[in-house]
């Protein structure tokens, strides 16, 4: 057995605390079972020479070896005492056995939970949205008309010219393909029963999951960390009925109309293209497109958007509720809710495009 | 104790457009005091405290830190002199997204001033200087309010500043955890010899912690003294505050 002596300088600090450290260092070797620092000539230590000494029992930790100092005069007994729960601390370690079952099973109930959570949720919305309301129960009909403006009128330009210029790279990419068949005119029914049936809702609802669905889950969100959540509920207020419902009758009347909106302006770039570059008379080019245009591409259309309606204003909330911690949870649910906009919204088209082309 | 002043303040002005927040506040702060800017609501102490620690540039007036006047100083200078200086705001300024012990390194991080051998070690010293041992790993959310005040003190420590300003240590904690909050500072001062400066309106944790006050009435500093001369003073406003008493004209109508 091997104990190893050090006597320390008049002031620890950062300097000499590191000296001290190197100096263990060096005299300690693999025999060495103690060290002893003779704290008897120090007068004072900062907070920076505190860090060094519990570095170096740190590394005598590491190495099993024991670590004590003596002789410290109060004021340096007095800070040591202060800063002694930093000695003592050890990092608890969790259990490895069954950590990973432990980890799976908590992940799986986790999700079961939420699963839970979204359906509840689901069925308070929609009670609230359409069936409160008809048997004469409050509804914030002011909310509702300023989302309407928020969710629908500001969103129209933006709208217009995304779908303007996709029916335009459309028009303009499938015309070179087909134009050495001589079928250029069919272009128009392209654009026609692709926006009818798919591009026009999808992009619009793209662009207001974009804008409306992170909105609503960062608004929400904030409101639950701020606590005013907890006050809306501690006045007895039904947070769905005063947050939700007026959201989502507002997302369900809005995204239709845009849907509709965004249809008119992607065939309007179409046939810009159509009539401007490949030189088609532009009475021809709209009665091909009329011609094509069928009752069941409109309807499936226009049906999927009141799904995605549902879908983008009841992501947003629930993300919205689950959040946790402060800003960074906010910023992680708004992520969440956007990503699982995107997701949905290809699922839901998905669907529906299966049901349309068996079915009817 | 000794005499040496450690900040100077001359005639500070702060206005915010028309309205004057602060008008010609002048006081000087010694060493290891515990220094106490306290008043009503809105009376511009958290304006003065963000004023005269570089936050907030003054309209007029001078504020000297340790003999260097900040008002004449550009952004870089500045960053220099509030390195020697710790802040613990009032709702504690943790940033939410890194663990208590990051949040504690974060400036010793940015300036570099210590060897990353010590790191971990001195965040876990900070923290048990403020009695939040093996804390280190938990997200801010994670904690109570007192601890959260407790941490941001931590951090406040983290460069070693001779002098650090703390805005309503005490506000919103319960009495346990606010009377534990002043004993910590007054420790800290013995030990450390750290000149606090303690935005506050607690009457009972002024009275426990203060060695001198300054109080401030609508932006004008209207008494500065020990907390010896508070008793003896004759200014009514003065008296109403320490002995706890409601403007008599503002409620006559509840008699």
């Amino acid at each position: 057995m091997k104990t190893l002596n050090i006597k320390s300088p008049k002031i620890i600090n950062a300097q000499t605390g590191k000296e001290l450290y190197e100096e263990a260092k060096k005299l300690s070797d693999k025999k060495t079972e103690q060290i002893i620092f003779d704290l008897e000539n120090t007068e004072n230590i900062d907070t920076l020479g505190c860090a060094w000494l519990l570095r170096i029992a740190e590394e005598c930790k590491k190495h099993k070896v024991s670590f004590s100092w003596i002789g410290a005069n109060e004021k340096v007994a007095e800070m040591l005492s202060v800063v002694s729960p930093a000695f003592e601390y050890k990092e608890e370690k969790k259990l490895q056995e069954d950590i990973i079952f432990t980890k799976l099973s908590g992940e799986f109930e986790g999700i079961l939970q939420e699963i839970k959570d979204f359906i509840n949720l689901c069925i308070d919305a929609i009670y609230w949205t359409i069936l409160a309301p008809l048997t004469g129960k409050k509804f914030r009909w002011g909310l509702f008309i300023e989302e309407i403006y928020e969710m629908g009128v500001r969103a129209v330009r933006i709208v217009c010219l995304m779908n303007f210029l996709l029916g335009l790279i459309i028009a303009m990419l499938s015309s070179a393909q087909v134009a050495s068949f001589g079928l250029s005119i069919y272009v128009a029914n392209l654009i026609m029963i692709g926006f009818a049936r798919e591009l026009a809702a999808i992009m619009t609802a793209t662009v207001v999951s974009a804008r409306t669905g992170a909105a609503i889950a960062a608004e929400i969100s904030t409101m639950k960390v701020q606590e005013e959540i907890d006050a809306l509920r501690g006045m007895g207020i039904n947070v769905i009925q005063y947050l939700v419902a007026p959201k989502m009758l507002a997302l369900l009347i809005v995204l239709p109309c845009l849907s509709v909106l965004g249809l008119i302006f992607g065939l309007l770039g179409g046939s810009a293209w159509g009539i401007f570059v490949l030189d088609f008379n532009a009475s021809v080019w709209f009665r091909q497109t009329v011609n094509s245009a069928y009752f069941n591409d409109l309807l499936q259309g226009i049906l999927k958007t009141f799904v995605f309606a549902v879908f983008i204003v009841l992501i947003g909330c629930h993300n919205g509720f689950r959040v946790s911690g402060g800003s960074r949870g906010v910023g992680l649910m708004t992520t969440r809710a956007v990503v699982m906009d995107v997701f949905m919204l290809i699922a839901v088209d998905i669907i529906f495009a299966t049901i349309f082309y068996y079915l009817i | 104790m000794s005499k040496e002043v450690i900040l100077k303040v001359e005639s500070l002005q702060v206005q915010y457009g028309d309205r004057i927040i602060l008008k010609n506040v002048s006081f000087e702060v010694y060493q290891g005091e515990i220094f106490l800017i306290v008043g009503g609501s809105g009376c511009g102490k958290t304006t003065l405290l963000k004023a005269i620690c570089g936050l907030l540039k003054p309209t007029n007036g001078n504020v000297y830190i340790q003999g260097q006047n900040i008002t004449l100083l550009d952004e870089e200078e500045l960053q220099k002199v509030q390195q020697n200086i710790g802040i613990a705001f009032q709702s504690s300024g943790l940033i939410n997204s890194i663990t208590i012990g990051e949040n504690v390194a974060l400036p010793l991080r940015e300036y570099g001033l210590v060897d990353p051998k010590i790191l971990n070690e001195v965040v876990r010293i900070k923290l048990s200087l403020v009695g939040l041992a093996g804390i280190e790993d938990r997200m801010p959310e994670e904690l109570s309010g007192g601890m959260k005040k407790r941490a941001g003190l931590a951090r406040a420590l983290a460069l070693d500043p001779p002098l650090v300003f703390f805005d309503e240590p005490s506000a919103g904690l319960d009495p346990i955890i606010a009377c534990e909050l002043d004993e910590l500072i007054i420790n800290l001062r013995n030990l450390l010899g750290i000149t606090f400066i303690i935005v506050s309106h607690e009457l009972e944790s002024i009275k426990k912690i203060a060695d001198r006050v300054l109080m401030l009435d609508d932006g004008h500093a209207i008494f500065c003294g020990t907390m010896e001369e508070v008793k003896y003073t004759s200014i009514p406003k003065v008296k109403q505050f320490f002995e706890r008493k409601p403007n008599e004209q503002k409620y006559a109508f509840a008699h």
